[in-house]
């Protein structure tokens, strides 16, 4: 293990001059997706809670979630999440060709549909309220409001950061940061996608099996 | 939504009124007085020498991984001070609390403490000693030693990595705040459920631990990403995954649980916030919650957190005995397999903290062989380094009597474990001191890996030796107290003494509890030593100073370049031949050859952004705690804000040419150069932000 | 890092993670996963199969799409500039099956012993909604 290795020339090489220039955009996406993998352990950690939570017991005596959930009604926002996250990912199709129009074009219309999304949970939040359905009533509430709402959340984040990069964009250009930050703001927003596939199978769909 | 509390409550100053400044109490105003002396006397010499300039632009404002690392390290020595006091207490408490006609003293009816205060100070004992002392020093050893391990001049992202730094600072300081205003949690540091629910502790005692808990590990995820990217994606040409350091791969594989386990401590916090604050029932014991889910969450990051914590212990083990040894270590590829596999099943054993819950014999049996296996790794590391010192040339450097300490402490630490790890012995013996004993052999195996660690590299940092002559007597009461106060704890667990009793109603006890409490006598000298081993080594610098490598039989990257270390940690980098790449150039004469030139170097800015960002989790936590929405919500607010802005003004840097780089390495290599009397570099713009 | 700021001057549009955006590898995968969804949907809202065999199979769709997913919109791979990804990404997915498998697995056990439906108390009948 501890054999010299030689350069070319048989002399031993000890310094780098020149070292190849690390890269900034991939060194940062990389940092990026780890978060996203953390990020994903707390999603774990809640859909543990919700596994726990999810029992008759649970419920204390309140609505289950085969009483909450509305899995045709929740079909309209998996449409504008996922809607949402493909015209993102067009933008990022633009971006290649390096449009600004495109790339601009398509944030618009992803956090358009964003925003159809949280209004869509929101209006199904206040109706269930408004059904004497709140966290505070039971276990299983608490989790069920918990868990949707951290997603919730996480769109909301990332409306902002969208909002930000369309000021950046118009602003710098593409410049190597701003290109990279619309990369890892593509890893977040897919990220939501593949988060809310869990929770629409196993809160909504997994709610109405009997 | 927001929980109706009982008390005052103003919009201003939320819960907090004059009434929570506990003035009254003897034992918080010696601590106040204490507190206050120990700043004045370090806010004295600052304002003299007119140094307050100086730490700001040099320290707070850094972004260099070298002193990122030691303000790390100087928070959790600091932190590890104050813990050590409380354990004196407890210690004490228990000692004169012995036994029907123990007498009483203070306002106390038994020994000098009353419960609810003494519940405090072991809550708060635990919580500083894992999460505030041993964590933060672990974290500031990764940040100096990684980046020289591999040859990088910084962190991926240096100015993330000075907002890890703050983010844990402020939650030390909210722990330090509620010694003085309001109280700290009485629920132990695992947060005992449903004691933490509303009901049980309405005071702010259980925010405080929640939400410095919350901060401080927001700081550990991130430094996690810095970390792991850095070693991914900073390696200097040839430093090959063969080649990697054993410290820079036992850091890789702990930031690997920092990145994945403390989200999961996250979620079971803001689920108890959400009992606390918004009403929820996630928790408690009616309305469908279930108290032992939170105790679930707990322990699946709980159980990661302590190999968290004793994996770099490992690291560090495995540089010190090859250095003094002179020989490289036994068994290379086996000890990096046993660090992974030791993370990996660190994942699937969380159920032995609450094997009493009664999941039934599948499941406890589950739980009980994995926990079991990993005495297998652990057993081969054990052996790889008793192997790497056999027929070694050993010498007894103080790092090397800690290090070989360590391996004793973490046999005994072991076997207990896998005793405790049989679930028929788990039920008679759990939640007695024995679990105590137990565990604070392996989390002293750390303390005594991070003291050898201390003086080991502390020469690198800071250019000269620690006095070897009190070094050595700080060791000796230290492992003296050590073994006299966890020896009788052992027995006094076999003899039924339930954990965290302020009153022991069992006089039989009495004889162990001194011969613990002689123990920490022991302690006291030893810490008496330690800080007459900083003085006496401040004191003689000039005497002790040293180059490059200071042990001479050193093997990895980092003391390859000068002591202490330049600002560009490397004049030009270097080309990494072989495993141990620095005893490799000694073998083969290459150890002193300098580069024969200079190129460009680009190094980042210092930054205002973290050092506020601290500040302001600080005002985000505190108003959290005493619910004063306003100064939440603001902190809150303007940290994203001042993220966006950041985002906005990108740091150019500066570049060192080869000119200046040729002067200073001149300097450099020229003896007698102190740690300070290389200023910050010229071109180094004064901007800040 | 910061030697980067030096070598801005290359494309960044020209990285291989900007390159490797494929419209059509996002339309299949959106098809995909709408299609499956509603697939997924249409089986539970129909009661097609048994409720006993429903959760595994809309268990299998979900997985099924996380990594079609993960291939086609994240267009992760083992080239040098996503290897990493890859890597980090097969570290993490056990300790999602551990944290919530074995936790699942312990309480239902837990239930099983100290919750049985015949004990006092514990043969609460889900309520309605007020
Ligand atoms: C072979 C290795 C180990 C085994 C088999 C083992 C086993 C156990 C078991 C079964 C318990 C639960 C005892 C009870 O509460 O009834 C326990 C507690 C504990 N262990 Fe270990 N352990 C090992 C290594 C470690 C290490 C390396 C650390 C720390 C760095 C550690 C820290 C702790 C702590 C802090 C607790 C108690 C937590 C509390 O309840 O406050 N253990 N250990
Ligand atoms: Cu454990």
């Amino acid at each position: 293990m501890s054999a010299p290795k030689s350069t070319a020339g048989g002399a031993v090489q000890l310094w780098e001059y020149q070292p190849k220039p690390h890269d900034p955009v991939s060194t940062k996406t990389l940092g990026f997706w780890l978060y996203m993998l953390s990020d994903a352990l707390i999603f774990a950690g809640l859909f543990a809670a919700y596994g726990v939570l999810d029992q008759p017991m649970n419920a204390a005596g309140g609505p289950t979630a085969m009483q909450v959930v509305h899995p045709v009604a929740a079909f309209w926002q998996t449409l504008a999440v996922l809607t949402s996250v493909l015209a993102y990912s067009l933008a990022t199709v633009a971006l290649k060709a390096g449009s600004r129009a495109g790339v601009a074009l398509g944030i618009l219309a992803a956090m358009a549909l964003g925003l159809v999304f949280l209004g869509l949970e929101l209006n199904d939040f206040v109706t269930l309220f408004a059904m004497g359905a709140t966290p505070e009533r039971s276990g299983f509430l608490s989790v069920f409001f918990v868990l949707i709402a951290s997603h919730g959340l996480h769109m909301a984040f990332g409306l902002l950061w969208m909002l930000v990069m369309l000021v950046q964009i118009m602003r710098f250009g593409f410049t190597t940061e701003v290109v990279t930050r619309l990369l890892s703001l593509r890893l977040f927003w897919q990220f939501q996608a593949s988060v809310w596939v869990c929770v629409y199978v196993f809160v909504y769909l997994k709610g109405i099996v009997p | 939504m927001l929980v109706h509390l009982q008390g005052p409550w103003s919009p201003w100053f939320g819960r907090l009124t004059l009434g929570d400044i506990p003035y009254t109490n003897p034992v918080i105003i010696f601590a106040f007085l204490f507190t206050v002396v120990a700043g004045i006397a370090l806010a004295v010499p600052v304002l003299y020498y007119r140094k307050l300039g100086y730490i700001f632009r040099e320290w707070l404002c850094s972004v260099d991984h070298k002193k990122i690392g030691v303000m790390y390290i100087i928070l959790g020595l600091v932190m590890m001070f104050r813990g050590f006091i409380d354990g004196m207490m407890i210690r004490t408490q228990q000692v004169t609390a012995d036994g029907p006609h123990s007498p009483g003293f203070l306002s106390a009816q038994h020994g000098y403490l009353p419960p609810a205060h003494f519940d405090q100070i072991y809550s708060s004992h635990g919580t500083l000693m894992i999460i505030f002392a041993v964590g933060p020093i672990l974290t500031g050893l990764g940040n100096i030693i990684v980046p020289l391990q591999i040859g990088a001049r910084d962190m991926a992202f240096p100015r993330m990595n000075a907002i890890s730094l703050w983010l844990s600072v402020s939650g030390a300081m909210l722990i330090m705040a509620s010694l003085f205003i309001g109280d700290f949690s009485t629920a132990g540091w695992v947060g005992l459920i449903p004691l933490t629910e509303l009901p049980y502790s309405p005071s702010v005692g259980v925010d405080y631990w929640m939400w410095a808990l919350q901060i401080s590990s927001i700081g550990t995820t991130l430094n996690a990403i810095n970390i792991i990217t850095t070693i991914i994606a900073m390696r200097a040409p040839g430093m090959r995954w063969d080649r990697l350091p054993i410290f820079t791969w036992t850091t890789l594989s702990t930031n690997i649980i920092g990145l994945t386990a403390f989200p999961i401590l996250g979620v079971a916090l803001a689920l108890l916030g959400a009992d606390r604050y918004l009403g929820t029932h996630f928790f408690t014991g009616g309305q469908g919650g279930n108290l032992m889910l939170y105790t679930d969450l707990f322990w699946i990051w709980g159980h990661p957190e302590v190999y968290f914590l004793v994996l770099p212990a490992f690291g560090i083990i495995s540089e010190i005995i090859p250095t003094f040894s002179e020989k490289p270590l036994f068994g290379y590829t086996t000890m990096v397999a046993a660090t992974f596999a030791i993370a990996g099943v660190a994942w699937a054993v969380w159920l032995h903290h609450f094997f009493t819950m009664g999941a039934g014999p599948w499941v406890n049996t589950f739980f009980s062989v994995a926990t079991m296996l990993v005495g297998i790794p652990t057993g081969v590391k054990v052996f790889n380094w008793i192997l790497t010192m056999y027929r070694g040339r050993i010498t007894y450097t103080t790092p090397m009597l800690w290090s070989v300490s360590a391996i004793l402490m973490l046999l005994i630490g072991g076997l207990t474990g896998i005793m405790l790890a049989n679930p028929a012995i788990n039920y008679t013996v759990h939640n007695s001191v024995f679990v105590i004993a137990h565990f604070h052999c392996m989390v002293l195996l750390i303390a005594f890996a991070i003291f050898a660690a201390i003086i080991y590299w502390f020469p690198k940092v800071f250019g000269f030796r620690l006095d070897e002559h009190s070094s050595k007597r700080f060791f000796i009461f230290f492992v003296l107290g050590t073994v006299t106060v966890f020896t009788a704890m052992f027995a006094l667990g076999f003899m039924g003494e339930t954990r965290r009793l302020d009153y022991l109603y069992d006089p039989q006890w009495l004889p162990l509890l001194i011969v613990e409490e002689i123990g920490i006598v022991f302690y006291c000298i030893s810490v008496g030593y330690f800080f007459r081993m900083l003085y006496v080594s401040i004191r003689d610098r000039g005497r002790n100073q040293c180059g490059a490598d200071p042990w001479g039989t050193a093997r990895t990257l980092e003391f390859l370049t000068h002591s202490p270390v330049p600002f560009y940690n490397f004049a030009v980098t270097p080309h990494v031949n072989a495993l141990d790449e620095l005893a490799w150039r000694r073998a083969n004469g290459h150890a002193d050859t300098p580069p024969d030139h200079y190129e460009p170097v680009h190094m980042p800015n210092s930054s205002m952004i973290p050092v506020i960002i601290g500040v302001l989790s600080f005002g985000f936590g505190f108003g959290m705690v005493w619910r004063i929405w306003w100064m939440a919500g603001f902190s809150l607010l303007a940290i994203i804000a001042l993220i966006i802005l950041g985002s906005f003004m990108p740091d150019p840097g500066y570049t060192i040419s080869p000119e200046e780089m040729r002067e200073m390495e001149a300097q450099h290599r020229a003896p007698g150069i102190m740690a300070d009397s290389h200023p910050p570099h010229p071109a180094a713009e004064e901007r800040l932000v | 890092m910061t030697d980067a700021h030096h070598h801005a001057a290359t494309d960044p549009l020209a990285h291989p993670e900007v390159q490797q955006a494929s419209a059509a590898a996002y339309i299949s995968a959106y098809v995909l996963t709408v299609g499956l969804l509603g697939v997924g949907l249409f089986m539970t809202e129909r009661h097609l199969v048994t409720p006993h065999s429903l959760i595994p199979v809309i268990a299998a769709f979900a997985i099924f799409l996380l990594v079609a997913q993960s291939l086609l919109f994240l267009g992760l791979d083992v080239s040098h500039s996503n290897i990493w990804k890859t890597v980090s990404l097969m570290l993490t997915v056990p300790l999602f099956i551990l944290s919530i498998g074995l936790t699942v697995w312990m309480f239902h056990s837990l239930d099983h012993l100290v919750m049985s439906p015949e004990m006092p108390g514990m043969s609460l009948q889900p309520g309605t909604l007020q």
